[in-house]
């Protein structure tokens, strides 16, 4: 479907979006409400799309958003419904367990495992309080995501640094967390230890940044922008984001403390000690990734916060024997502020991404580093205590000399205007 | 019948408390809106009074929350903890006054836990981060929470100097609790201000 571009346009198509799903939406007094059984709970999100610029990296192209558009024109994309599953329940009196598993249309495997862990925390014999969790989780990285589903919490599209996160940063591991009150505050540490995240960085890579709301499935594998010349024979088109390739384990480290003011402060470094030498027999390799993420949290009053993360990181992949030169040496930066305001039932949020990945290596150059902001508004209105109707849009602005590879200009920018109807049951 | 009248009188007096008055305290925070949930507790003459016999105390589990949020019991005092909810409840305390568990099974009525010391008992329940609740034990026979216009009164107290203690669980106070020293009258009502400043309460934890 063609609308034709332009910013009166993109007013219409928006309100227009807004009112089918408003009008379409479930009579507001006396809403129907679906009951699953004990420690289930599920997620359903019904969308509709409009979207300019070029192809989604999704679509083997260089666009950073899941939605690709036809050019100057914008697209319209219903997507089918994506879902979540999740069982969240005691399994002893001091352990938890939490199993999800989503379908999403887009993915190898539309239906995937996304995470599945089980928490042990005694009860607590002293001011120390402590805990375990291990098995296929994020690491707590994201101030966006929330829950045994990992939604992002007001918006539909999470920040470049959590979209990454949640596409190339869960692990299989082991964390132990211990907190305590410290000067009316709270102080947390955790460290992990972890397999089975070999390949994180292969996007930043390969991809760079990109802004979208689609998880990594265990079992799956993500698409690859086009590789230049010297990469094709060495990587396949795609990454296995879950994947353990050279027998290496890999730690990280978490800093928490939230003050007597409304101030929460937290630090995050990861190391996957990856060995850029590895390699499996379908040529996914052990990429040595390390990055830092500072986070802060601020809430001015009950219905204001603000929201800020930072990263910095570098990701190594592939050496010839006895050289020193690495083929692939990415350096990545990313940083947001979100803030978001509550008025009754509609949350208003907005929020600025700075992104910039720098190439190093020797076989991937220059050309394949890129620079970028984003700037996102997003209106969530909760109709009932189970129905949400989320309205976004998302521009983006990237500059990538690599785009000339498959004949796009270098400097591209993007909307992608999305209304969705979130029903957690 | 003329030495009946004295003899009455003497009766009737003696009947009387010698002296006692009545106390209110009002609970305010620095912009003057009224704190509910403090524990005022008074010691006519610097000494505790002699409790009488413990009754039995409760507190409730019902909707992910314990209810009340303060409880003030007598020292030797049995406390309840049924649970109204669907789902299971671990209740517990670290503090040295009364170290205890409970594992309540959903809609799990009769479990009772015994306070033989005075002193705060925080509550947590070890599987639902953001429930809390305080028991006070107190070892005085004066011992009153503050409702919810921050009132909590007390009547025929005795002797006229009398030790008032104001303790909340945010009270910006070393243990978070305040002393006072106030003069009741023989007969009437006398009024006492504590203003307090409270902290903001914990943000929940995260629950992973």
């Amino acid at each position: 479907m063609d609308i034709g571009s332009g910013p009166r346009r993109i007013a219409a198509a928006l309100a227009a979006a807004w009112m089918s799903l408003a009008w379409s939406a479930p009579a507001l007094a006396d809403p129907p409400r679906l009951e699953l059984p004990a420690n289930l709970s599920a997620v359903i999100d019904f969308r509709i799309v409009l979207t300019d610029g070029e192809r989604s990296f999704t679509d083997g192209g260089f666009g950073k958003s899941r939605f690709g558009g036809g050019g100057e024109d914008f697209d319209v994309h219903a997507v089918p419904a994506a879902a979540q599953l999740v069982w969240h329940g005691p399994i002893a009196w001091n352990v938890a367990g939490s199993v999800a598993v989503a379908y999403q249309d887009e993915q190898d495997q539309p239906v995937d495992l996304i995470q599945a862990f089980a928490t042990w925390r005694p009860v607590p014999r002293g001011a120390t309080r402590f805990s375990v969790r291990a098995g296929l989780f994020w690491p707590e990285i994201s101030l966006e995501h929330h829950g045994p589903a990992w939604q992002v919490s007001d918006m539909i599209t999470p920040s470049a640094i959590n979209s990454w996160i949640g596409e190339e940063v869960k692990v299989v591991g082991i964390e132990g967390t211990a907190s305590r009150e410290l000067a009316g505050g709270r102080l947390s540490a955790t460290i992990g230890l972890f397999g089975f995240n070999d390949t994180s960085g292969t996007l930043l890579a390969f991809r760079g940044w990109a802004l979208h709301d689609q998880q990594s499935g265990a079992f799956s594998r993500t698409t690859l922008p086009p590789l230049g010349p010297d990469m094709a024979g060495a990587q396949p088109q795609w990454t296995t984001p879950t994947l353990e390739a050279d027998h290496r384990i890999g730690y990280y480290g978490r800093l928490e403390y939230q003050m007597v003011a409304p101030v929460t402060l937290s630090a995050f470094y990861y190391d996957n000690r990856g060995d850029p030498m590895a390699f499996t027999d379908d040529l996914q390799w052990g990429w040595r990734t390390r990055f830092l993420n500072l986070g802060a949290r601020l809430d001015l009053g009950r219905h204001t916060r603000l929201l800020a993360q930072a990263m910095t990181g570098t990701t190594l992949m592939g050496q010839d024997p006895g050289d020193p030169d690495i083929w692939v040496d990415t350096r990545f930066r990313s940083a947001y502020l979100r803030l978001t305001h509550e008025i009754g039932p509609v949350a208003l949020s907005g929020r600025l991404d700075l992104f910039e990945t720098r190439q190093r290596g020797e076989y991937v150059y220059p050309e394949d580093g890129e620079t970028g902001w984003s700037l996102t508004g997003a209106a969530d209105w909760h109709l009932t205590d189970q129905a949400q109707l989320i309205l976004e849009w998302l521009h983006i602005e990237s500059d990538r000399l690599a785009r000339l590879r498959v004949g796009v200009p270098p400097r591209q920018d993007q909307n992608v205007v999305q209304a969705s109807m979130r029903l957690t049951l | 019948m003329r030495a009946l009248v004295p003899a009455l009188l003497a009766l009737l007096f003696a009947a009387a408390p010698a002296a006692a008055g009545d106390l209110v305290v009002q609970v305010r925070a620095a912009n003057g809106a009224p704190v509910p949930n403090a524990v005022v507790t008074l010691y006519p003459g610097g000494r505790p009074s002699p409790l009488g016999p413990a009754g039995s105390y409760q507190i409730a589990q019902r909707d992910l929350q314990f209810s009340p949020f303060v409880l003030v019991v007598p020292v030797g005092a049995d406390v309840s903890f049924p649970n109204f909810d669907d789902v299971r409840h671990h209740v517990y305390s670290f503090s040295p006054v009364r170290r205890f568990e409970l594992r309540l099974y959903a809609r799990e009525q009769a479990r009772n836990v015994r306070f033989d010391r005075p002193g705060i008992v925080p509550l947590g329940c070890n599987i639902h981060d953001n429930m809390i609740a305080f028991i006070n034990v107190v070892d005085t026979a004066f011992a009153s929470r503050t409702d919810g216009a921050g009132q909590a009164r007390f009547t025929a107290i005795p002797g006229s100097q009398v030790l008032v203690r104001v303790w909340h669980p945010y009270l910006r106070a070393p243990a978070n609790q305040l002393e006072l020293r106030v003069a009741v009258p023989d007969h009437g009502v006398v009024s006492q201000a504590v203003p307090v400043n409270l902290r903001p309460p914990p943000r929940p934890g995260s629950a992973y």
